[in-house]
């Protein structure tokens, strides 16, 4: 047999060999397979076996659910800074005077609010230096969950602590406008704020906050004096599930950072009793899974830190395609979405160009083709719901769609248009603009690619550069390092004043550490005399017109591109009655207390048999 | 051996060491800090709270005497305190490393489970058309995204036939017995354990199926037949020990991920796992949380290695350590 065969022979009798072993190994395999597979469908069908699996069904007054993507801290009201803290906030905590569904101020832990009129507030002399001073009441059944009555001194103790050099708050701006508390030793739920400087709008502390003294305070003293010391040891962080630190409809029965917070009713609440018995909030951090945990009962509700404003569209158009059980609701609200330019930019510099930029934009197209007009144009930095908005022409100056406007204006600046259809200057060079937004960010990318085409109309060459959030916000804008243009949003609240935005002391430098939002860099000596003036005016009517003045010359010098005003978006189960969306800094669960999931009857008799 | 322990351990402490420097400088260089972001979301900081708040943070300090002070803290047992949170460290941390402990924990053992019989059963039947189906899942399951997958499984399973939670770590609920907890608790499993396994079956299927061919076609597996030695024995004491180094070289590294979190995963199922606290915590200059855990990550990659090394002895008696 020569070498070859005898390979071959070999070769085909392993082969052989092999054939005979699996056709007895499928039987053993497919048989440890079957038992494998077996295991694990038992396995999972016993995970996943009826009883234990949840289905959509309409919430009751027992509990709701509502889904927030943002995350939240520890709920100490002085320390605390994320909006998702600030949201839950208002169910444990309320505050002197507050801004209502309807905007407008009402006293809240306040009997009533202070004023020159009903005598509560007056302006009193200290060494020839004109200040104020007012008489705050506190309801007298206000008190926290343990039964402590809530009291001036606990007005007094956040006071303290947010003044501390050793506390990390970053807004102290609130409690330092105080300059003394006298509490009525024979009253301890009244008591004298004397005012640094006599501000009209000293009766609107919306965000002075309490802290229970009765607990707090012993925490206070004894690490006051160590960096962070307080922030370490408060019972928000040691205990936060102590009745005696909330005072609102709800308190707190459950905390985990990072995934979620139960609410049980305040059974000592001063105000009217919460129709729903808890109410759970849970951190879902990817708005991508928002809508499924909502269809699949993971959650009831969506906050408005939740569903992006495009992915509200088009949940709205679902819900209404399958006729799912859940409003979507939309806000227009005091977010004002714009461009700042830098006036330090020479091409920039020449107000014509900046204005024939604002007639080059149809606003109204953009809000329809891009939003559905579910957010409103923006004339200027004043939303329409502020009572001090104007849309007067006497007042401001108004920038209707007109590309012909705009091509006059840059003609007449010197900005030639050539054959290749860009602008050019006298010295060749070409019309171009730097326009920043933040990376990532759908909508805003999409509102670039508007105005890059709008503006590429008029010959103007613009060139879209973004950056991740991060950089853009902590460096480029707040370093005044963006060149051409830069689209973001202001966030405001009624009747507030626009010094940090438009006040030449504001435009951030290294000398001033770079504090301040006025970024374009605008610096108008009228502007700043009507700011000053502005905040110290008491008649409203006079405030009104200095504001305006102020609108004036920001729509005629335009340092700023108005574009829209954004709306804030919630998805609330179809059977919730009572609830309202905020679109300001006072959220929705400021009277989360008459939020609804039962009808009257139900709900009665259910109150009765609790 | 002992000699070979005690000085990769020492090499693993320096090079921990330095890492960790290397680490804490390089979040130093990222643009902007704690106080930047505070002025950012708030107009009204001035000037000289910036200044305060950088003071009291130590911000205004060199960045070699912060990380002394990190480090001299950390060594003192102290982890500090998370500026986002406003909790110690050791609060917020600890929770969220056990979670993704379990999470990473249940999905390798449940990837190795299927993978390796499914790479052997491959390879044992190499170019047959089980070998191409299992290639085919292996590359299904190494190429699709894991947050496309994620998606998926909830669609399915928690929207269209609603038998798994669409995410959280656990049902919210007071009054459930242990059993109940821990069955809840596997519910909630179920989902991401499935998504963050596909990837890993993929991969070790293919480690395993390469290394299993590769040893089945030695000479020592030929001499193992022609001496009459079962089919059983030879799989698992000739071909299988032998092709168990790349395996354990791989599924060590994959150890070494078990506390540093899988972020897509957690983020889609919101699972509340140290992935997702560790990428906000550098978002917001939180160096505190994501120093540790930068530290317990790169500790887990080091020690896993070393543990790597001395499994190769165990696999391969040829291997020694004098």
């Amino acid at each position: 047999m020569s070498q070859e065969e005898s390979r071959q022979r070999r070769n085909g009798s392993r082969r052989t060999g092999g054939r005979a072993a699996a056709a007895k190994r499928p039987i053993g395999s497919i048989a440890l397979a079957s038992v494998a597979v077996s295991v694990f469908l038992l396995g999972l069908y016993g995970l996943a076996r009826p009883g234990l699996v949840g289905t959509r069904e309409a919430p009751t007054n027992r509990s709701l659910k509502i889904g927030i993507t943002q995350e939240f801290e520890n709920l100490n009201p002085v320390i605390m800074s994320m909006s998702a803290t600030n949201y839950m906030y208002r169910m444990v905590n309320r505050t002197l005077v507050t801004l209502d569904e309807n905007t407008e101020w009402k006293a809240q832990l306040a009997v009533e609010v202070p004023s020159l009129e009903n005598g509560l507030a007056r302006f009193v002399e200290f060494d020839g230096v004109r200040k104020l001073e007012a008489d705050w009441h506190i309801l007298p059944a206000a008190t926290w969950g343990d039964g402590t009555p809530v009291t001036c001194h606990d007005l007094q103790l956040s006071w303290e602590v947010a003044q501390s050099p050793y506390v990390s708050i970053p807004n102290v701006e609130n409690y330092r406008q105080v300059e003394q508390i006298r509490i009525d030793p024979q009253d301890p739920k009244h008591c004298t704020f004397l005012y640094r400087e006599p501000k009209w709008n000293f009766d609107r502390p919306f965000q002075f906050y309490f802290l229970p003294s009765h607990l707090e305070r012993a925490v206070f003293e004894a690490y006051g004096d160590e960096p962070e010391g307080y922030e370490q040891h408060s019972l928000y962080t040691r205990d936060p599930t102590n009745p005696g630190l909330y005072h609102g409809p709800y308190r707190i029965k459950e905390i985990q950072l990072g995934s979620h917070v139960v609410f049980e009713r305040n059974p000592t609440f001063y105000g009217e009793p919460a129709h729903i018995d808890e109410i759970v909030i849970v951190l879902i951090p990817n708005t991508g899974t928002l809508e499924a945990n909502l269809r699949s009962g993971s959650i009831d509700m969506v906050s408005s830190l939740g569903m992006s404003f495009d992915q509200a569209l088009a949940f709205a158009k679902r819900v209404e395609a399958d006729a799912l059980p859940f409003h979507v609701n939309f806000q227009p609200g005091f977010v004002y979405e714009h461009v700042d330019l830098d006036l330090d930019n020479p091409v920039l510099k020449d107000a014509n160009v900046r204005r024939a930029l604002v007639y080059a934009i149809d606003r109204q197209g953009l809000v329809d083709a891009l939003f559905e007009g579910k957010q409103p144009p923006a004339l200027h930095f004043v939303s329409p719901l502020d009572p001090w908005f104007t849309d007067d022409p006497a007042d401001i100056a108004y920038y209707e769609h007109s590309r012909r406007k705009a091509n006059r204006l840059l003609d007449e600046a010197g900005w030639q248009m050539a054959a290749d259809g860009f602008r050019y200057g006298a010295d060749g060079q070409r019309l171009r603009l730097k326009l920043m937004t933040t990376a990532g960010n759908k909508t805003r990318e999409v509102v670039q690619v508007y105005l890059q085409d709008q503006w590429r109309g008029i010959g103007v060459d613009v060139r879209i550069q973004n950056e991740p959030a991060r950089i853009f916000f902590g460096q480029t804008t707040r370093k005044r390092q963006f060149e051409g243009a830069a689209m973001y949003a202001w966030s405001t609240s009624p009747e507030n004043s626009p010094r940090s935005t438009l006040h030449s002391g504001w435009i951030p430098t290294e000398e001033n550490g770079w504090s301040g939002q006025n970024q374009p860099g605008w610096a108008n000596e009228n502007v700043d005399r009507l700011v000053d003036a502005l905040e110290v005016e008491f008649d409203p009517q006079r405030r009104l017109e200095l504001i305006h003045g102020i609108i004036g010359l920001y729509t005629r010098e335009v340092p700023v591109v108005p574009l829209y005003y954004r709306s804030d978006v919630s998805v609330t189960p179809a059977n919730l009655t009572g609830y309202r969306l905020i679109a300001h800094q006072v959220q929705a669960t400021n009277h989360v207390e008459r939020w609804n999931l039962e009808s009257e009857a139900v709900d009665t008799s259910r109150r009765a048999s609790r | 051996m002992t000699g070979f322990v005690l000085r990769r351990l020492f090499q693993t402490l320096v090079v921990i060491g330095l890492l960790s420097f290397f680490c804490y400088y390089l979040m130093t260089l990222m643009p902007g800090d704690p106080i930047d972001e505070m002025i950012a979301a708030n107009p009204n900081v001035t000037s000289e709270d910036a200044e305060r708040l950088r003071q009291l943070h130590g911000l205004d300090q060199p960045a070699y005497k912060r990380y002394w002070n990190w480090a001299t803290m950390i060594a003192s047992g102290d982890l500090g305190y998370s500026r986002t949170y406003r909790v110690p460290v050791s609060e917020i941390l600890g929770k969220s490393l056990l979670n993704t402990f379990v999470l990473a924990g249940a999905a390798l053992v449940f990837s190795l489970l299927v993978a390796v019989p499914l790479g052997v059963w491959a390879a044992l039947h190499k170019g047959e058309r089980v070998d191409y189906v299992v290639n085919l899942f292996a590359f299904a399951g190494i190429s699709v995204p894991s947050f496309w997958i994620a998606i998926v499984l909830i669609l399915v399973f928690a929207v269209y036939v609603p038998i798994f939670p669409a995410g959280g770590t656990s049902s919210i609920s007071f009054d459930m017995t242990p059993w109940e907890s821990f069955v809840d608790r596997a519910r909630h499993l179920v989902l991401p354990v499935l998504s963050l396994s596909f990837l890993s079956i993929g991969t070790y299927v293919r480690y395993t199926r390469a290394a299993m061919i590769e040893a089945m076609s030695n000479d020592y597996i030929r001499t193992a037949r022609a001496k009459g030695l079962s089919r059983d024995r030879i799989l698992i004491m000739h071909g299988f020990r032998n092709a168990l180094i790349p395996l354990i070289t791989i599924v060590a590294l994959s150890f070494s991920t078990l506390f540093s979190g899988a972020i897509i995963t957690e983020t889609v199922f919101a699972y509340d796992g140290v992935g997702r606290l560790v990428f906000l915590s550098i978002q917001r200059n939180d160096f505190n949380v994501a120093m540790v855990a930068f530290m317990i990550s790169v500790s887990m990659v080091l020690v896993m290695n070393l543990v790597a090394d001395l499994l190769y002895g165990v696999a391969d008696p040829r291997i020694t350590y004098s």
